[in-house]
């Protein structure tokens, strides 16, 4: 068989196969034959493995794979919410704090701003703006990583984007003369273009977004395999 | 010289389909003397008809030795000789006297029709 077939042949394997079988079963496969039936036996073989690994050398999971695997439902649905509910309450916490420092007596703080302040909400924005697809880039990395199922990840990155696409963000100024204003967060579709909710076109997009890595990296580990 | 029928005899067994069981097998061949996966091959071919692919071959090696049943011997170039362990010969006697049993009482009801 060609060197370098065999070679391709023996990648299909998981890893700690190879690192024990490896050189050896790669010099057996270069002495023997290289027809579709060997193919077919080495790919089913290493297919097998991968289902069914040899006692003593599976491939050692890390916890959070673990928990990927027994519970996906918390990994990919209940995790990234927290984590979205955590970025979005920073980012509102930025708002509130930099309206009290920078606009103090205004009633709102979605004003031009200039200087230093610019950089404060900046970061508030960034976050608020960023966090949906910054998670929805961490399910799909660890979703591809992990060659796991896609329905749980998917769940979670429609989940990320349709909270992401609605969130939208209120202020409202002192009841009374020097008092502090409130910052409030809701999901709302907002305003139609053409029929289709802005929400909803956020939503997409920031699905689009989330979804390309993971499709990426899909990609690429199947023409490694 | 074979005849016809000899022929038709050995094509109605082929279809039957050899004696698979890969570990057992290469347990067998490694009974008499350590050797690396190709000489496996040929001489599983040469014990009972079945010619084991690379992936079948290297399943069941890797199971008998995570088992304890085979060893690795020192490689020769790229080659990984093994050898069957006292525990391995215990299997094989084993399985080859359930399989006598079994051929046996095979055979008597045969002779009985």
């Amino acid at each position: 068989m060609n060197a370098r077939l065999g070679h391709l042949l023996v990648c299909l394997y998981p890893h700690p196969w190879r690192e024990r079988y490896g050189a050896e079963f790669e010099a057996l496969l270069q002495t023997g034959p290289g027809d579709l039936r060997t193919l077919a036996n080495v790919v089913w073989s290493a297919l097998h493995e991968h289902a069914f690994p040899t006692p003593g050398l599976e491939i050692e999971l890390p916890e959070f794979q673990t928990w990927c695997v027994r519970a996906p439902w918390a990994m990919f649905g209940l995790a990234p919410l927290f984590l979205l509910a955590g970025a979005y309450f920073v980012a509102c916490s930025v708002l509130w704090s930099g309206w009290r420092i920078f606009l103090p007596g205004t009633s709102t703080p979605f004003v031009p701003i200039d200087g230093f302040a610019v950089f404060y909400f900046g970061f508030g924005r960034l976050l608020y703006c960023g966090a949906p697809i910054l998670i929805g880039w961490g399910i799909g990395l660890i979703a591809a990583r992990q060659r796991y199922n896609a329905i749980w990840p998917a769940v979670g990155l429609v989940l990320i984007a349709l909270i992401g696409g609605t969130s939208q963000v209120h202020a409202s100024g002192p009841s009374a003369p020097g008092g502090v204003g409130r910052i409030n967060m809701d999901l709302a579709l907002g305003p139609s273009v053409r029929g289709v909710p802005d929400g909803l076109i956020h939503a997409l997009l920031i699905l689009s977004l989330t979804v390309l890595p993971w499709i990426i990296l899909r990609l690429q580990q199947a023409r490694s395999v | 010289m074979r005849s016809t029928r000899n022929v038709a005899v050995t094509e109605e067994h082929a279809k039957l389909g050899h004696y698979s069981d890969p570990p057992m097998l290469v347990l067998a061949s490694l009974a008499n003397g350590p050797k690396h996966g190709h000489a496996m091959i040929e001489d599983i071919v040469r014990l009972c008809g079945t010619r084991l692919g690379p992936g079948t071959l290297y399943g069941a090696i890797a199971r008998l030795e995570q088992q304890g049943w085979i060893k690795p011997l020192p490689p020769e170039e790229r080659r990984q000789p093994y050898r069957i362990t006292a525990e391995g010969v215990r299997a094989l006697r084993a399985k080859l006297n359930t399989l006598r049993q079994f051929t046996k009482a095979g055979l008597e009801r045969l002779e009985a029709l």
